[in-house]
């Protein structure tokens, strides 16, 4: 049975920052992983506090006021200072990456307004600098580009939406095809390898000069280059003459498939080991610690010791938790209490779509150090740590929190394992401006 | 607005009128307060009955329902495959029903054979292995939106109005005779009278209620309540019936790419007052798994209930039962009843015979009038039939595998491409993607239009049809129709697919903090152009 100081259960935003982090600490990580899911379904700007239920502009002082008022939130065990300290540790990753100079920008000051696909106004505390000239609390007139063959994003009714909100806003569809894709049905991805190539780019710009578009910017589908994007943004933004932002599209999501890259790659090259494909199924325990795992690796079962154990295997909708037709929640991993499901008799749900939904807040309670609590409020395991969707409290999207709560708690369930400081680490920068 | 004859009702029953009178020649005019097949018709499970279910309970029910069902295969066969049915003796079913059932079925004239056990769960692996007889029979599933809409597209094409959401305020009395109607256009408030010759009352289980309208008291229509559930792709491919005598979830019927079980029967108060209990679907799954074990763990896509318009007579009092009420139709003569012309009103009945609903309320109309003008429905096929092939699974996707590289794929759960979209919204002219929904399958697949609706919405807007407020409108209505149905069932996987839904529909795209929708315009179109 191989050992590892810590197996990090799950790979979305919070599995990948607890496992980059802790292996630049010096600790021997191992990633077991069911799949590749969260990041790609993200649109990958962090939003840390969107709502609280009125707009949020100030994030680090909402998140406090929000912990005072919710101590069950996740939030609670990071506060707004260790979300600022994530978010400062994510973007030094970024900037450092396989992708760099593909930057974050952004903080905690204050959130960035940036038009969706659909034409709200989505207030974020950070994203990538290929988005920010999209924030709409600048009123400079947006053009909003679509490419015909990508039906993921709607620039028109995008841009119809930002200008019945106020916002200048008009738009423009191209007819450009993908090389590697059908010309009236192209994924993000196929886009995406198409606009790395600068002669993909000059047809697109060709396009735009030949419009009456003279918005002061220019909005396009989150596709604008994987291998590349910074090259692939700055050498639009080049050719067009004005400023380009990406808006996210439906998942898969490129930038998302780019924080994947950039995390994974973090975890690698500082010496932990990723498997995908593993589906733990159970753990051996004694005395309150988890001494092994057992995961299901393509027809095998094989146990791996572990020194902790964090887990990050999602909520709902990425399979860390279940509710089965008997109406009982199960943690679907190692089978941790679960916390704040509605009882027998009480409503799951509401009829109201957009209603505060009871079953949302549901997850693992922890205490202040993030170990998993049973009912009566006892620390189920000593060396288990319980990090992103997987915690209760929580309402993410609407709160548009989801991305900090997994950042933020992720990056603390490593400092809390090791919280030395690494001397090994590599240089880490800090979020470089574009 | 002037016409011979006015059908109150848009579904099943009511198209097939519209269709039957307008080839008798009359001038029809078609109103629903909502849209085609929206009411009980588009809420049952799918089955084209072979008459089975009947057949020891209901002879007269179940000898209709053969010959209907032989009928309705030769008139509308693009709305029917041909499944084939199964019933089955579950452990917890007399096996002494089944002699009672084949003699049934022989004085019914349905062809009915009993088969080894083995042969049934080899021909259906997921069935009871403990079943202890099984009997097959001419079953089939009927997709009832394509139904309607070819029984009322024939309709127009023959001169009739079809006029969806348009909902009846009033009947005109003139004297002892009913004149007509005052209608209410639903989307625009707009209200206007329509002078009709005949007034045929095809509203199901709100029957009462528009003859009420007319001054005519206590038709007895007792609205009886049932829930289904649509299942994730097909557990059986061939119709599993109990065989019992009638009771709840005790057929599980393959329709398209889902099974759906029903159902239930409980006696409503008022028929636009169903909601699902949490009872009721509970039941409905542990009934499943007595047919299919492992039932409550396959995916549970959506729960819906219909009210049937179950015929009662008023003279015998309450109805404590409704399922002891008999399914066949009666037509409710409102001259020797109430002493008043120009209205019938079709009391009971199913979806499998509305065919012969339909003749015998317009041949009850023609007797009225002394118009000799005999029913022609059982050899016209209405628009969509002509080729006489009955519909099988695999067709969409081999039409789609021809267009693969030519037309960008809106819906991949029930594969529907952006020009069948394109012209659909056309020939529609709805701004609804509720009515779009009915009409394609758009959004009914697993993801229960967590990708397509999207899509839709930017193809509604940018084809003009509508501007970003009715488009933000016609979005969110959508996505609260969808969850209304999906809400009291969701657990395990649809329940993973939700949450991904919500992580689109607020967490990326933030629909809820859009600027205020405004009422999309009803039609973008000219009314009544359904061709």
């Amino acid at each position: 049975m191989s050992r590892h100081d810590v197996i990090v259960v799950g790979i979305g935003l919070a599995g990948l920052t607890a496992a980059a982090r802790l292996a630049q600490s010096g600790a021997r990580v191992l990633v077991l992983a069911k799949g590749v899911g969260a990041t790609h379904h993200s649109g990958a700007t962090i939003d840390v506090l969107g709502y609280a239920p009125d707009r949020v502009e100030h994030p680090g002082e909402a998140v406090d006021a929000l912990v005072s008022e919710r101590p069950g939130h996740p939030y609670a065990a990071v506060g707004a200072s260790g979300v600022a300290a994530a978010l400062e540790w994510f973007q030094g990753q970024v900037a450092a990456g396989p992708l760099a100079p593909y930057a974050y920008s952004g903080g905690l000051e204050e959130n960035l307004l940036l038009p969706t696909a659909v034409g709200a106004a989505k207030p974020t505390a950070a994203a990538p600098v290929t988005m920010t000239r999209g924030d709409l609390r600048d009123d400079a007139e947006l053009c909003i580009v679509g490419l015909r063959g990508l039906k993921d994003f709607h620039a028109t009714l995008a841009a119809d939406n930002l200008a019945r909100a106020g916002h200048r806003t008009r738009s423009v569809e191209l007819d450009v095809t993908p090389p590697s894709g059908s010309r009236v049905d192209a994924t993000p991805l196929a886009f995406a390898r198409a606009f790395d190539d600068p002669g993909f780019r000059a047809e697109v710009a060709a396009q735009l000069v030949n419009r009456p578009t003279a918005a002061e910017r220019l909005g396009f589908p989150a596709v604008l280059g994987i291998a590349d994007p910074h090259a692939a943004w700055a050498d639009l933004e080049h050719r067009c003459g004005r400023p380009v932002f990406e808006v996210p599209t439906l998942p898969p999501s490129v930038p998302g498939m780019r924080v994947f890259a950039t995390l994974r790659d973090a975890v690698r090259r500082a010496g932990g080991k990723v498997i995908l494909n593993a589906v733990v199924t159970g753990a051996r325990a004694t005395g309150g610690r988890i001494e092994s795992l057992r995961a299901h690796i393509g027809l095998r079962e094989t146990d791996f010791g572990a020194g902790w154990v964090v887990l990050a295997t999602g909520g709902f909708a990425h399979g860390g938790l279940e509710l089965s037709s008997r109406w009982t929640v199960r943690e679907t991993a190692l089978g941790l209490p679960v916390s704040g499901v509605p009882g027998p008799g009480e409503p799951r749900f509401r009829s109201d779509y957009l209603a505060d939904q009871p079953m949302a807040r549901a997850g693992v309670a922890t205490d202040a150090e993030l170990r998993p609590l049973d009912a009566g409020s006892q620390r189920v395991y000593d060396n288990v740590l319980v990090a992103g969707a997987t915690l209760a409290g929580a309402e993410p999207w609407r709160e548009k929190s989801g991305d900090g709560i997994s950042l933020a708690t992720g990056y603390r369930a490593a400092e809390l394992i090791r919280p030395a400081p690494p001397a090994a680490a590599g240089p880490v920068h800090t979020g470089a401006e574009a | 607005m002037r016409t011979e004859v006015l059908v109150v009702g848009g579904g099943g029953t009511g198209a097939g009128v519209a269709w039957d009178a307008a080839l008798r020649g009359y001038d029809v005019v078609l109103v629903d307060r909502a849209d085609l097949a929206e009411g009980t018709s588009g809420r049952f499970h799918g089955l084209l009955h072979s008459g089975g279910r009947y057949v020891v309970k209901d002879p007269v029910a179940a000898v209709e329902c053969v010959e209907e069902n032989a009928i309705m295969r030769r008139i509308v066969p693009d709305c029917i495959e041909d499944t084939g049915g199964l019933f089955v003796t579950t452990p917890d079913d007399d096996p002494a029903y089944g002699d009672r059932f084949l003699e049934g079925c022989r004085t019914a004239n349905l062809p009915a054979e009993e088969i080894p056990v083995t042969e049934a769960l080899r021909r259906e692996p997921r069935l009871n292995p403990g079943i202890r007889r099984a009997f097959t029979v001419p079953d089939a599933s009927i997709d009832v939106w394509k139904t309607v809409w070819s029984l009322a597209r024939g309709a127009s094409a023959h001169g009739a109005r079809i006029l969806t959401y348009h909902r009846v305020i009033d009947l005109h009395r003139d004297g002892d005779r009913v004149a007509g109607a005052r209608v209410r256009n639903e989307l625009t408030g707009e209200e206007f009278d329509i002078e009709a010759g005949f007034v045929l009352n095809a509203s199901g289980a709100w029957a009462a209620q528009i003859a009420h309208m007319g001054g005519i008291e206590g038709v007895g229509v007792v609205p009886g309540k049932g829930i289904m559930i649509a299942m994730n792709h097909r557990l059986v491919n061939t119709v599993i019936n109990r065989c019992t005598m009638p009771a709840d979830g005790d057929i599980l019927v393959p329709v398209r790419t889902v099974s759906v079980i029903g159902t239930t029967d409980m006696k409503a108060a008022d028929p636009d007052e169903i909601p699902v209990t949490q009872e009721e679907v509970d039941q409905m799954l542990d009934d499943g798994e007595r047919l299919v074990p492992g039932f409550r763990e396959a995916r549970a896509l959506r729960v819906w209930a219909g009210v049937r318009p179950l015929f009662q007579d008023t003279k015998a009092g309450a109805v404590a039962d409704t399922r002891d009420v008999s399914r066949t139709h009666a037509v409710v003569d409102h001259r020797e009843r109430d002493g008043v012309d120009g209205l019938l009103t079709m009391s009971g009945g199913k979806l499998t015979t509305l065919r012969l609903m339909a003749q015998d309320l317009v041949d009850a109309m023609c007797a009225q009038l002394g118009d000799e003008r005999p029913s022609r429905t059982a050899e016209e096929v209405p628009p969509g039939n002509e080729d006489g092939e009955l519909y099988d699974i695999g067709s969409r996707l081999r039409r789609r595998e021809d267009t693969l590289q030519e037309e960008q794929l809106i819906c991949e759960c029930e594969l529907i491409g952006r020009g069948r979209l394109e012209e659909t919204l056309r020939r529609r002219g709805s701004t609804n993607l509720d009515d779009i929904r009915r009409s394609l399958r758009l959004g009914m697949g697993p993801c229960q239009g967590g990708f397509c609706i999207y899509r839709a919405t930017g193809i509604l807007h940018g084809v003009g049809r509508l501007d970003g407020a009715e488009a933000t409108e016609s979005l969110r209505r959508f996505l609260q129709e969808r969850w209304k149905g999906m809400w009291p069932i969701l657990y395990g996987d649809q329940l993973r697919q939700a949450r991904l839904d919500d992580w689109i529909f607020q967490g990326l795209l933030d629909v809820e903090h859009l600027p205020d929708g405004a009422t999309p315009p009803a039609f973008a179109a000219p009314r009544g152009a359904h061709e």
